[in-house]
């Protein structure tokens, strides 16, 4: 490209549409690259890298707003918080107490049916950076990457409930694909009589699905879902959603569920990222292995 | 005055307004990354689907005025970086600016004739298209769905591009043929 403004005497150069024809093609053969292959993380990474502090550098005004705006809270409000805190803190130690003896229960038990140990968990925190301008899909970006151990498939939770998964790793952020993007699903027990279904999203904020369910399933609004973990991607137990409307089958043999999200899909800061791990294994020897780390869900785009 | 006479349909040098205020590469460079900027920054969750492409509208501007610095090869790079930063799929953001890149270079001559507010919309059809664009080829390209409000963030930058075209007059000490009030079409071919 020559850097005079205006046009050169002697043109020798290639037409205008055959430029365009060529880097429609070279578009097209990235894009067919990136959507078959995956092969482009590489590059995405390197890119992404270089993004990440300039990034930083522009949401700093935010971050420095609203530390400003938590400046000037009131001595009394910070102090009623403060006691509310304390509280719960004392109530969810005691919560720990009586879920450190039911996990040595449960580890006795298990030992003595010869079943393989439930996988554990390990946390990793993170803050939520921003939400990906990606028309196609629920995707936030967390502040938590290669640089601290994460890997593509690890759940996602807060304090509520489950958020998503981890979709693509950069070396210091991570792309988390929120549970309510079309394209995800968890596998949730019923907590009410221990139905096993599959939630996935829809594209909105508030709402999952249950999309082929059995027209005489025992499904009722009110009921609490939770993770059942046989998936091997999320561990047991998590809370998942709550039913809202059940519809029975009109035009299609299943009957389908709506479900809100528990987990704070879309609206917490902070989240935490686990990492599967599996708890050593009881004293006495056993048979069956224990499960294998879990993989993506599918390939990260 | 860059005026054409009927023969001539292109002078060896810049004369007039592009001699006073020529686009020079530090112009172009320093709006093109402000303007990547402005999409880079942490837009509300709720809010994305109307924020305008911004690198797009500060493309467009200057390969109107400033094909040689600002072309395909400018587009493409900057698609690039759009599609990393959005999370899509590599190359396309790169494709949908090539093609509007494209279409302005193909009627750069017309719409240079024309004051801010009919350029917006002149270029209003494009903007939307860009958008329309993106979300068409990604449905092509099998991903599970397209968010169509987004198609809100085209006519945004329409509506945008008469503030910042003005602005950006202004602050390159450009003055457009068609705004000084002459009788008769300025229109070049």
């Amino acid at each position: 490209m020559s850097p005079a403004s205006h046009a050169p005497m002697f043109v020798r150069e290639m037409g205008l549409p055959l430029r365009f024809f060529l880097y429609v093609l070279l578009c097209l053969f990235l894009l067919a690259l990136d959507a078959r292959y995956a092969a482009l993380s590489g590059l995405r990474a390197g890119l992404n890298a270089v993004l990440h502090p300039v990034q930083m550098v522009l949401a700093q005004p935010w971050h420095w707003l609203r530390g400003a705006g938590g400046f000037f809270l009131t001595h009394a409000e910070v102090s009623a918080e403060n006691a509310e805190l304390r509280q719960r803190e004392e109530r969810l130690r005691a919560d720990l107490l009586d879920r450190q003896a039911l996990a040595d229960e449960n580890a006795q038990l298990r030992a003595l049916l010869a079943l393989p140990p439930r996988p554990g968990v390990m946390a990793v925190a993170g803050e939520i950076q921003a939400a990906l301008p990606d028309p196609f899909a629920r995707k936030v970006v967390i502040n938590r990457g290669e640089a601290h151990g994460l890997a593509a498939g690890w759940p996602v939770v807060d304090a509520a409930g489950l958020v998503g998964q981890v979709t693509r790793v950069f070396p210091w952020t991570a792309e988390v694909t929120l549970l309510t993007d079309r394209g995800q699903a968890a596998p949730v027990q019923n907590q009410r009589n221990g139905l096993r279904i599959i939630v996935s999203g829809q594209g909105y904020d508030s709402l999952l699905e249950v999309r082929f369910l059995d027209a005489h399933a025992d499904l009722k609004p009110g009921d609490l879902l939770y993770t059942s973990g046989i998936d091997g991607v999320y561990p047991a137990g998590i809370p998942v959603a709550e039913v809202v409307r059940t519809e029975q089958p009109r035009h299609s043999p299943f009957a389908r569920a709506l479900c809100r999200p528990l987990g704070g899909v879309g609206q917490y800061r902070h989240v935490l990222v686990l990492k599967p791990e599996p708890v050593a294994a009881p004293a006495q020897p056993q048979k069956s292995s224990p499960r294998k780390s879990p993989e993506p869900r599918h390939a990260p785009r | 005055m860059p005026r054409a006479e009927p023969g001539m349909s292109k002078p060896l040098l810049p004369q007039g307004a592009e001699l006073v205020a020529p686009p020079t590469p530090t112009r172009v460079y320093v709006s093109l990354a402000a303007a990547l900027a402005a999409t880079l920054l942490p837009w509300a969750d709720g809010m994305l689907w109307l924020a305008p492409d911004f690198t797009l509208m500060a493309l467009l501007y200057w390969s109107i005025r400033a094909p040689r610095l600002a072309g395909l090869g400018v587009a493409f790079l900057l698609g690039l970086v759009t599609d990393v930063a959005a999370g899509v799929l590599m190359g396309l953001n790169a494709l949908a600016y090539c093609a509007a890149v494209f279409v302005i270079l193909m009627l750069r001559r017309r719409l240079q004739g024309f004051d801010v507010p009919r350029q917006a919309l002149q270029l209003a059809p494009l903007l939307l298209g860009k958008e329309a664009l993106v979300l068409l080829a990604g449905l092509m390209l099998g991903l599970p769905q397209a968010d169509w409000r987004w198609l809100a963030a085209g006519l945004a930058a329409a509506l945008l591009w008469l503030p910042l075209a003005w602005l950006m007059d202004r602050l390159t000490g450009y003055t457009r043929v068609a705004a000084q009030g002459e009788a008769g079409p300025r229109v070049r071919v």
